[in-house]
């Protein structure tokens, strides 16, 4: 089959202040034409800088050394600036990662479409509108002509990124390249930009790139395979042959720790040990030699050779070349925990009951002149909890459905409009802080983002001991404090003298779950634990936190919109849709069976990190409704596939089904 | 955008009053009675008497202020304790100087700022960069006084290129320009660096921001990036900076209606102060308040105009 595009040997390197950082070497694969190419690695494997590489829009500190990238038979890295303009949003074009920072904030999506235009001179303005106009009715955005004129923080999140990919398809480019496209949204909001993608791709015949570190959305939407690993090319194939036998260790244990792919629940979640190898001086021979199960002497000394499989696809190992013989690898997986034997019947640890959280939109003054209640939104309605000693608690929502506002609601940092929150069995809901200070010490919070929770001037050591000095805990001796905290989350000791800037993202999570345990809290809320992490990584955190679980009996109440992740860590779990529980249960069940609709295409909207298992069905129709614009009747009844007049009249009111399960649902699912 | 006008419009008045409020409990407060301030150690009871009832202060507090307001609302602002003229005309006679001389300094303040941080911005790190740089902090460190006088010494006492004195002949627009071109010159000199600095670091950030690249990945070319795209939004900070600058430009007017002999309200202000005639000197502050507000008001209408976001905050 003709390549659309062919990258031959590309070398690039980025100056930093610890050196140069060969960031890609010698990477060469190829395009077909009309087809759908995923390239995937996690964060360092250089997938991005290919991107940017084609695009010719590398950072300002990136050198290309070396190789070419032929597209339509020319080199690009030979033309001159002007003539790969001439390229740019034309021939090549891009669909970003986040629609929100990658979208002018100040020009209308016409006017930014309109300039993407302006070479086609021969357009009036009036035509161009009406192309664009045009484009945007045609990635499913209502009302075109009048949206048109909006700019994109009028947009809704997945608005947005539709009009991105119009913006991106408006000149019928030959190649679009999709920059981790689904990333910045919500896994419903995913299902419905994947479907749209490969729709378009199929009616226009483009030939589309999608970068990504999500196997889901590469095993549903490509056709063939680059997996990149610390800048090299490791394997290339079909989307089957890469999922379904992958040739190369790293993409075997890439797909392993895939929390979508495990189907049981382990004790354990699998990991890649290790981390990726310094770039500035990259090792002599195998590049995943240091975290290989596989690894032999022969692979830390020679680069193994690329070989081509039957299927024409590519892997560079030294087991497929015959060097080094396949053997069974030791034990990959840590021994596991024993499952812990939870006490249900004990008093429970945090209670929530009809918990009220309402923000108001309008001042007093005016409601009060009027001699109403003022306007407000309700951000957590009627939330009932419980969570037990040593048992964990997931909380899934999307964004907007408040998940992280019960959160704080909890630690008292949002104070509650009705309703109770019981710690101990004691009542703690809007305690004045003096009052509510020494609670703090049993309830402590591990951040979404482990980097903008830390303050960068402050060292590891002082930052994982600063509970300590917060709650003026004097008779500890804080460097021996340090030590074992740092221990305990398995943070080499070394890195205590270090700076948040200077660690892996790894690293930084378990500086934010130590500071979460200096205390030891007896409860642990953690917002998106594991949000930012490669899978290979999540996996360990996900491990130690069950560890300090086993070991200290915590409680874990954790945030999240990532079902995988939630059901391997989770005894229960409570879905959460526009402030309100819909459906709560244990894991294992709701898994197995979802009673209310949006749980069930929540729990079916996951991309499958395997190519035969293509979602059929088309995930939820329309995005999660502001809050300001709360439905009548059923909060979900805008969205749901069985509404009946019913729902459109009246809430449903939380009922048990079975001993465990509760729901909100008029109409349950058989 | 008309909602957010009004609302504008009624914060501005609510600032205006806020500011009578001040300046009339502060005149209440300076010990001494103004009367006999004003009339001097020998006046009789009666002279004394007859003021004090002239000027309403044998009403309550709240009377008195009221009927202050009512009159500065009505552009009664009192009358000048030598002459009796109108202090609402006397100060009008001088604040067409002033702002001349405020719109010249930062105008071509402005004109030469801006461009010279884009520069600076877009080619980051070079000779022209440095250069700006360096000549920047030079010009905001150097007191604008200092600069004036240099300048008047030079330009004007050394090589007699420019008039030193006054606001040139009334009604000759050419005098009156030659005359501005010195005076504008010192007080706009330290906001050339001030504004280039300052566009400088905010379109230096947002180069950075993904918009930008993906403004250049759809190919469009530099110029359109910078100017549509980047410019944009660099500048909203710089707008509020230069509306807030005009206060300040106001009190640093003073200093050059002094020393180049020039009318204005600077200058009036200053006699007033040293003559101690306090209705000239209230009722100007009045005034160059009530036009700092207008300015700062300007601006931010300005800013939401560029800005669709925030027309819907507030």
């Amino acid at each position: 089959m003709q390549h659309l595009l062919d990258i031959k040997n590309l070398s690039v390197d980025f100056h930093t202040l610890q050196g140069r950082m060969k960031a890609l070497r010698n990477v060469s694969f190829g395009m077909k034409k009309g087809r759908i190419l995923g390239i995937v690695g996690e964060s360092g494997s250089g997938k991005s800088t290919v991107l940017w590489s084609i695009m010719g829009l590398l950072a300002p500190n990136a050198k290309v050394i070396g190789g070419s990238i032929l597209f339509q038979d020319q080199d690009l890295l030979t033309l001159s600036e002007q003539a790969r303009r001439q390229l740019r949003g034309e021939a090549i074009s891009v669909v970003f990662q986040d629609p929100m920072t990658s979208q002018a904030p100040l020009l209308s999506y016409g006017r930014q479409m309109a300039d993407i235009l302006y070479r086609r001179r021969e357009m009036s303005r009036c035509e161009k509108r009406g192309a664009a106009a045009e484009m945007l009715g045609k990635v499913g955005i209502p009302d075109p002509a009048f949206r048109l004129d909006q700019y994109p923080h009028e947009f809704s999140g997945g608005m947005r990124q539709r009009a991105g990919i119009a913006m991106a398809l408006l000149t019928g480019p030959n190649l679009l390249l999709a920059d981790e496209p689904t990333t910045a949204l919500d896994v419903t909001m995913e299902a419905q930009i994947i479907h749209l993608l490969r729709d378009l791709q199929a009616e226009t015949e483009a030939t589309v790139a999608v970068v990504s570190h999500n196997l889901g959305l590469i095993a549903e939407l490509c056709d063939d395979v680059v997996v990149m690993y610390a800048g090299e090319v490791v394997e290339t194939g079909a989307v089957r042959q890469i999922f379904h036998a992958p040739r190369h260790p790293y993409t075997q244990a890439l797909l392993e720790c895939d929390p979508a792919r495990i189907v049981e629940r382990p004790a354990r979640l699998p990991i890649i040990a290790g981390e990726l190898p310094d770039l500035t001086s990259p090792p002599a021979g195998c590049i995943f030699a240091d975290r290989c199960p596989y690894t032999l002497p022969l692979c830390r000394t020679e680069k193994p050779p690329v070989v081509v499989g039957t299927d024409g696809g590519l892997a560079r190992c030294h087991i497929q070349s015959g060097a080094v013989a396949a053997r069974v690898p030791g034990a990959v997986m840590p021994a596991a925990s024993g499952p812990l034997a939870r006490a249900a019947n004990e008093a429970p640890l945090l209670e929530t009951r009809d918990l009220n959280i309402r923000f108001p939109t309008e001042g007093m003054l005016l409601a009060k002149l009027q001699g109403r209640q003022p306007k407000g939104l309700d951000a957590v309605l009627d939330v009932s909890l419980t969570l037990h000693p040593g048992e964990t608690l997931g909380v899934v929502g999307e964004s907007g459905s408040g998940k992280s506002t019960l959160g704080r609601a909890i630690l008292n940092l949002v104070s509650v409009t009705t309703g109770k929150v019981l710690f101990e069995g004691n009542e703690v809901q809007s305690l004045p802080e003096h009052k509510f200070k020494p609670l703090r010490r049993n309830m402590a919070m591990m951040f979404q983002d482990p980097n903008g929770s830390l303050s960068p001037r402050k060292t590891v050591r002082a930052l994982i001991t600063e509970p300590l000095q917060i709650h003026g805990i004097k008779e500890r001796d804080l460097d021996r404090e340090a030590e074992r905290l740092a221990d305990m989350v398995r943070l080499p000791r070394p890195l205590l003298a270090r700076f948040p800037n200077q660690l892996s993202g790894g690293q930084a999570r378990r500086v934010g779950v130590a500071r979460a345990l200096a205390l030891s809290p007896r409860l642990v809320i953690a917002d998106e634990p594991t949000a930012g992490l490669d899978v290979s990584v999540q996996g360990e955190i996900l491990n130690l936190m069950a560890d300090l679980q086993a070991e200290h009996g915590l409680a874990y109440l954790i945030i999240t919109h990532n079902l995988p992740v939630i059901r391997h860590i989770s005894d229960r779990i409570a879905i959460m849709y526009l402030g309100r529980i819909v459906e709560q249960g244990p894991a294992e069940e709701i898994f197995r069976h979802q009673h209310h609709p949006y749980t069930a295409s929540l729990v079916q909207g996951v991309p499958q990190p395997d190519p035969d298992r293509k979602r059929a069905h088309r995930g939820l129709k329309g995005e999660v409704p502001s809050l300001l614009e709360r439905p009548r009747g059923c909060d979900f009844v805008s969205r749901c596939p069985n509404a009946r007049p019913l729902c459109h009249e009246a809430k449903p009111p939380h009922r048990g089904v079975g001993p465990h399960r509760v729901i909100a649902c008029h109409f349950p699912l058989a | 955008m008309s909602g957010y006008i009004l609302k504008r419009l009624a914060l501005a008045a609510a600032v205006i009053l806020t500011v009578l409020v001040i300046l009339f409990s502060l005149l209440r407060l300076v010990p001494g009675n103004p009367v006999t301030i004003a009339l001097g150690p020998q006046a009789t009871p009666a002279a004394i008497a007859h003021y004090s009832a002239k000027m309403n202060l044998d009403q309550p507090v709240w009377v008195q202020f009221a009927t202050y307001a009512r009159n500065v609302v009505t552009g009664d602002l009192g009358e000048d304790i030598f002459t009796g003229r109108k202090v609402a005309i006397i100060v009008g006679e001088q604040i067409g100087y002033s702002l001349m001389l405020m719109v010249a300094a930062m105008g071509w303040a402005i004109v030469l700022g801006i461009p010279l941080g884009c520069l600076a911005a877009v080619r980051p790190n070079t000779w022209l960069d440095r250069i700006t740089g360096v000549l920047s902090v030079g010009t905001i460190a150097i007191p604008s006084f200092l600069m004036a006088i240099w300048a008047l010494l030079i330009l004007s006492v050394q090589l007699r290129w420019l008039p030193a004195m006054g606001a040139g002949e009334a009604g000759d627009y050419g005098d009156q320009a030659l005359h501005l071109i010195l005076p504008a010159f010192a007080v706009g000199l330290g906001w050339v660096g001030y504004l280039a600095r300052m566009v400088r670091a905010s379109m230096l950030e947002v180069l950075g921001e993904p918009f930008i690249r993906s403004a250049r990945a759809f190919g469009l070319t530099p110029q359109r990036v910078i100017f549509s795209y980047a410019l944009p939004v660099a500048i909203l900070p710089t707008i509020t900076l230069i509306g807030m600058g005009f206060g300040g430009l106001i009190s640093s007017a003073v200093f050059a209606e002094v020393i180049f002999a020039r009318p204005g309200v600077g200058k009036l202000i200053y006699d007033s102060v040293q003559a101690r005639n306090f209705p000239i000197v209230q009722g100007a502050v009045v005034v160059t308040t009530a036009l700092y507000i207008l300015v700062v008001l300007l601006s931010d209408l300005l800013v939401s105009w560029i800005d669709p976001r925030v027309r819907r905050v507030l």
